[in-house]
């Protein structure tokens, strides 16, 4: 065994690459199922070993949402696309810490309407909702959720003040953030995994690789004992270990768990909100580029919600994109610019396949019709309620969208737009190992454990049966911890 | 040992095909095209960081893409290429528009991150 560097450090657990490593249990991921799997494992006793794909990347280190953070902390430099009529960008956070050190650090409890529906529809043995509300107590301190101290940005406070024209539902969203004394809402610090659970994982004598992929698991007779891996370089290694806990997210766990022969209801079932955008011109500076709106517009949740994106320029120029020949003269005004969203809850789904042949998987999903309807409303309301919030002009990011100057060019707005032609993305990726007792549909148990694989656990948003219609990183934790705390029952016990 | 997964080693060790003389043609035409006034050494780094972008590709997107920049390579060298170009930056077919969409945003969203204040038509203030 590999002991960790005790330098007291954050990273105070990370070791360097080996051929052969070993541990009690390992953790494949480390973002916000991961790193608290990690945590709860290692401070209940076991030998824990977390293998991350990315590298560590210290917050202070890189600016928030520019392409400089896309090339060190996403997949693919944040060029991410599930295939389909439209196809659907989305974002992977790859690095120590996963999405959390780069998403909006917007918190929302675990949603009690959709937890329960999940636990009747995908009968999810021993769900008890005040077990999660108590967990969700507990991380709400960890990870110190709060409101900004003093004004929103300007590009906020816009979406605040059309709502609150409107008369409809609004709010000020929580984050996972410390705030300096007498600081605003440019100055928080976020309180991601390389800041509360990694460290805390670290302490109990967790170890962590970093920039090592796992390729494949080798199960024999439904057991795994050993991953395959290779670090960035191609150095390949082997870690044998006796329990798995696989947390790399929607995408790379259903994947990693295809290439092992674990297929049952794996990678079926992928759940997303879809999101339009649009571009808003005011008459004052508005754009914070590196920060992201904590209002959030709920009228219509959950089918709908309105809320505001990372706007840098070079993303406000890409948001013109789509009919830059009469958008293009607005990017000189960036400064005055910030890009909203409208985000639905989707009845489609979409599939994550591993193709022999190919590192990858294969990424596709499929919009209904009633998707398709709800994105063309939602950009429609979206782009009223930045009219209602003072802006100029209006641009909505589909093919050939018209310039929106009032409510009157709202109808052709609407007339002219179609899903197809709309540059569709999404940040939440859920779904694809649903968790419960329903034969067709559910690809691990009530508590994680994948079907057909005795000592291989899922606790990442995989597990969530759909998306929850807010965002999922509290549900995520909740779960996770919810069911490293069962493990940690069964197999206390266990080990005697 | 592996068994039944053997049929994906293969494959986790293989690497992309390098893009930039597939898609940088393409990429450089374009924003001839589209932004007359960004001067050549700017449009060399954006077709630099596109070509990237594109080798960074997850595996089927970066199949996918560099099968249809070979196609649209080969049919820049023909005569007539600027109409082909106009065509391609106004088209909305599957897969081309796609494509021609991906290296569009690709290239501009690095310009106006690395230079803010460049003009509509690509030019510097």
């Amino acid at each position: 065994m590999t002991a960790p560097h005790r330098n007291g450090s954050s990273q105070a657990g990370i070791i360097a690459p080996a051929t052969r490593l070993s541990t009690d249990v390992l953790v494949v991921g480390s973002g916000a199922g991961g790193a608290t799997t990690a945590a709860i494992l290692a401070e209940a006793g076991f030998d824990v070993l977390i293998v991350e794909e990315g590298p560590w990347v210290d917050q202070d280190t890189v600016a928030p949402f520019s392409l400089d953070q896309m090339d060190r902390q996403y997949r693919a430099g944040g060029v991410t696309v599930a295939l389909g009529l439209p196809s659907i960008a989305y974002t992977e956070g790859r690095c120590a810490g996963g999405g959390t050190e780069v998403n909006s650090g917007l918190y929302f409890r675990p949603p009690v309407d959709v937890v329960e529906r999940w636990r009747d529809d995908y009968r999810i043995d021993g769900l008890d909702l005040d077990e999660l509300a108590s967990i969700a107590d507990e991380v709400e301190q960890a990870i110190n959720v709060t409101l900004v101290p003093g004004k929103p940005t300007p590009a906020s406070e816009m979406l605040r003040r059309g709502a609150a024209s409107l008369g409809w539902k609004h709010s000020e969203i929580p984050r996972w953030m410390i705030y300096p004394p007498g600081g605003d809402a440019r100055t928080g610090k976020r309180q991601s995994m390389t800041r509360t659970y990694l460290p805390r994982a670290f302490a109990a004598g967790a170890r962590m690789v970093v920039e090592c992929r796992v390729d494949r698991l080798t199960p024999r007779t439904g057991t795994v004992t050993e991953a395959a891996v290779t670090y960035t370089g191609g150095r390949q290694g082997t870690i044998t270990c006796r329990h798995v806990f696989v947390c790399g997210g929607a995408i790379q766990s259903p994947a990693l768990l295809q290439r092992s022969g674990l297929h049952r209801n794996i990678g079926r079932s992928l759940a997303v909100h879809p999101t339009v955008k649009l571009a808003a011109r005011f008459a004052d500076e508005v754009n914070v580029p590196d920060d992201v709106p904590v209002h959030q517009v709920k009228e219509f949740a959950p089918d709908l919600s309105f809320g505001g994106s990372a706007s840098h320029a070079g993303l406000v120029a890409l948001a013109l994109t789509d009919h830059w020949r009469e958008f293009k003269r607005a990017v000189t005004d960036w400064k005055r610019i910030s890009v909203y969203y409208a985000a639905i809850t989707s009845e489609g789904r979409g599939l994550v396949r591993a193709v022999p042949g190919l590192r990858d998987p294969l990424v596709t999903y499929r919009l209904t019709h009633r998707d398709r309807e709800l994105l063309r409303s939602g950009l429609g309301r979206l782009a009223l309620l930045m009219l209602e919030a003072g802006a100029d002009e209006v641009y909505p990011s589909f093919r050939g969208a018209p310039v929106v100057r009032d409510r009157a060019s709202l109808g052709e707005m609407q007339q002219r737009f179609g899903a197809s032609k709309a540059s569709v993305m999404t940040v939440h990726l859920c779904s694809t190992v649903p968790l419960g007792e329903h034969p067709g549909r559910c690809g691990a148990n009530s508590f994680g454990r994948v079907h057909g694989a005795a000592n291989v656990w899922v606790n990442d948003a995989s597990l969530l049966p759909t998306a929850p219609g807010v965002n999922p990183q509290a549900t995520v934790m909740a779960f996770a911890i919810r069911n490293a705390r069962h493990f940690v029952d069964t197999h206390r016990a266990g080990r005697g | 040992m592996l068994a039944m997964n053997d049929r994906y080693a293969g494959a986790l060790a293989m690497r992309s095909v390098p893009s930039a003389p597939l898609v940088g043609p393409f990429a450089d035409r374009l924003l001839v095209h589209d932004l007359p006034g960004l001067d050549a050494s700017r449009r060399r780094q954006v077709v630099a960081f596109t070509a990237r972008r594109v080798d960074g590709l997850p595996s089927v997107m970066n199949l996918g893409v560099v099968l249809i920049a070979a196609v649209v390579r080969g049919l820049l060298v023909l005569p007539g290429s600027s109409v082909l170009v106009r065509f391609l930056s106004r088209t909305a077919l599957p897969l081309l528009g796609e494509y021609v969409r991906l290296v569009r945003s690709l290239g501009y969203a690095y310009i106006w991150e690395t230079w803010p204040d460049t003009l509509p038509d690509g030019s510097r203030p």
